[in-house]
Order: C-alpha cells, then structure tokens, then sequence
C-alpha cells in the first residue's frame, strides 16, 4: 500500500492555488486545496476540485490521432510531425502565413509555452498566438 | 508520540499511520509506513487540519482491512465516530494518537488552523450573517430578516462544492447534491436556498462540527453556523449528539445493522 500526498500548483488558470494530490498505490484519486498555501488558503474553484479527473479520464488521448479520409487513426509521432509539417508548408505556400494560428495551453509549462510563441512566429512566420488561459 | 508510532508500525499494530510532516514549509498530510520508519522522526501535528479520516476511507476502499493508525484531534475523532456508525470505516482497524486541540476546561483557543475564525467585515455584518455569531443571536432577529441574511450569504455561492467535498462524514455514493431534477446544473448561483437547505438537512445527526466546509468556502458562507442549527435540533428532538459516542444513530433504521456500502474512488 503506497499513499503519498503531493503539493502542487492549479493548471487550471492564471492564479495559481496550490493543491494537495491525494495519491493511492499511484493513482491519483482525489485533489484537495492546500490549507497553508498563500495564494489560496485552503479554499478551491470547482475545476481545481476536480483537477484529478483529466488524469485518469477515459477520454484521454494516449496516442497522435491523424484525420484520414474523415476518421482519427492512431499513428506514431514521428509520422504525426511528418505529416503536419507538410501540410503547414502547403498552407503556407498557398494561403501565407496568417492563415495559420497557435493555440497555446495552461496545462503545459511556461517553457512550452514560449516554445509554442516562438515556433508561431519564428518557424510559421505569424503573430497569430493565443492562450486558454488569458483571462 | 513519534516513538509510540514508531512501535506500532514495527510491531506490526498498524500497517500505516496517517500523520503530518513539514514539506517545502508546509504542514502537510503523510502517509508514515514501516519501509520508511526514519520519516517518524519528521512526523508533527502541525497547524493545518486536513480530514484525515476520509483519505483512511479512500485507503480502505482500495484495500479493505488495512491496518491504519492517525493523529486524531477531536474534531478527527467525532467524524471517526460517525464513519464507524455509518460502516465506511471498521473501529478494530483504526488505532488513533489522540490530541486535544478544541477548546476545552484546560484550555482557551483551538490549535489548529481554525484557531482565530476570520472577523467578518462590515458590510457583511450589515446585510449578511457574521460567521462568528452563535445560532441565538440569529434566534432574536424576526423571521424575515433572517431569511433576507441567509440568502444574500446563499447567493454568493459559486457551487465549488468544496463544502461536500472537504467534508469528512459525506460519502453518499449518489449525491443529491448533484440530483439533476432537484438541483438544475448549469446557472450561478445555483438554486438558493434549496441547494444549501438540501446540504443543511442531509447534516442532521452526520456533522461532527469541525468547520472545515466554511473554511474551505471561496465565499465564506458561514456553513457552519447553519449546521450547527439542525444538530441543535437534533439535540433536541432525539437527545443525540452527533460524534460523541458510537452507538446507534436515531437516523438508522431501528435495531438495523448499516450496512451502508463505501464510496467508491472515481478514478478510472
């Protein structure tokens, strides 16, 4: 029996509460709010409640999907990337760059998240980025 | 305290104990096992007070008959009372280190994180309860002016349900909290009084009064004050205080062994 309690920080949006990871024989079963943490103190949104439930939800992509002939099959990465990249230059080449834009998220890094700025405007050429969690 | 613990896992009494510990300058739940026997020395009491008894639920539901041993302050020890009452928890595999931190004959203030509640502010008094209040100064206001109070507290609610989740003694399978034809889903507030009534009635002779619902309140509805009222009531009508013995609750149905089943953990 393995339980262990890990603090961490909400991904859910820009203000940052700090939350307990209630974790049993390592499945995360259950957040809670850190009762000691600043920014929070002990008090959650619903979305932080139920911060757990994206981890293990069955509808989690496990695997890149490419649309073929209107239905997702599973492929690898390296095949995903190949593929994307082509179609990014096609559209490029016969639409230009602005026709392209970047979505960034609040569930990744912000060291990703600069990737994702930096890859929109340096690589594709636009200023077209945005953010989830710009509120 | 930390050697007594340390003997138990040793020897086998308990398989592990729910404790705290300092992490990164936070008191923090842990979970002290016998593989890990030096961390005992790390274990305190801490300030903060997580419902340790329903992680020793969640525990269980994963793996029934486990051995579990916890700090218990008193509020700890009343909810795990009423989780024996209630069959989510069997009272031979729980062993407690028992703290008195509630106010008592031997001493003022609490020792937890509800040590202080936050003073309410102005306009909050004015238009809206002080959660600092007792339920007979709410008593001496007429009827009407009292229902105006509760629902401007009710209306701030943002249905976080953070007040049922943080709560040790709920463990509904089916919550009706989440009954669509009871309490429609999708609007802000949700529907006042009824969602808090709702809550406020499945209470009655279940809330051990540990306050952590109305201090896990984002809009500080003083939760507290309300519950407190249908167990005065409960009291009362029955003669039973909630938390303080395990015997049967007037809300079983007589002569009945619950056989309530756990909640079952929502992960996948």
């Amino acid at each position: 029996m393995e339980c262990r309690f890990v603090p961490s920080v909400c991904s859910y949006c820009g203000t940052g509460c700090g939350i307990l990871f209630e974790v049993i024989n390592d499945k995360v079963v259950g957040t809670l709010p850190m009762k000691t943490h600043p920014v929070n103190e002990g008090k959650l949104c619903i979305k932080g409640w139920n911060l757990h439930e994206h981890i293990n939800s069955f509808m989690r992509l496990k695997d890149p999907l490419v649309k073929t002939f209107g239905r997702f099959i599973k492929t690898d990465w390296d095949e995903a990337i190949q593929i994307t990249a082509d179609r990014f230059r096609e559209i490029i080449e016969e639409y230009g760059p602005d026709s392209i834009g970047v979505l960034v998220s609040a569930k990744i890094t912000n060291e990703e998240n600069y990737l994702g700025q930096k890859f929109a405007r340096a690589v594709i050429g636009t200023n077209n980025v945005d953010h989830c969690a710009r509120l | 305290m930390n050697d007594r613990v340390k003997r138990w896992l040793k020897d086998g009494t308990i398989d592990i104990f729910l404790g705290y510990k300092m992490v990164e300058g936070h008191p923090l739940p842990h979970c002290f096992t016998p593989k890990r026997l030096e961390e005992v020395d790390d274990l305190i009491v801490g300030q903060a007070r997580y419902s340790l008894e329903k992680m020793a639920t969640h525990i269980s539901v994963e793996k029934p008959g486990i051995k579990i041993g916890m700090l218990a302050r008193d509020c700890n020890q009343r909810a795990l009372n009423v989780l024996y009452i209630w069959n989510q928890l069997e009272p031979e595999n729980i062993r407690t280190i028992n703290i008195n931190c509630c106010p008592s004959n031997l001493k003022e203030h609490g020792d937890c994180s509800y040590l202080e509640p936050e003073t309410s502010g102005q306009y909050k008094k004015q238009v809206g309860l002080d959660n600092t209040a007792d339920t007979k100064t709410l008593e001496s206001m007429d009827s009407k002016e009292r229902l105006a109070r509760w629902m401007y507290e009710f209306q701030k609610c943002i249905k976080c349900y953070g007040c049922r989740n943080i709560c040790p003694v709920c463990f509904c399978k089916e919550c009706s909290l989440e009954h669509e034809e009871l309490i429609g889903t999708g609007v802000l507030p949700p529907e006042v009084p009824i969602f808090h009534l709702v809550r406020a009635v499945h209470m009655a002779g279940r809330c051990i009064d540990c306050g952590l619902c109305e201090d896990a309140c984002p809009a500080d509805i003083p939760l507290r004050l309300l519950y407190q009222k249908v167990n005065e009531i409960v009291v009362d009508v029955f003669g039973y205080e909630t938390g303080t013995n395990t015997g049967q609750a007037p809300f079983s149905i007589l002569g009945d062994k619950v056989t309530l089943e756990p909640k079952p953990l929502s992960a996948g």
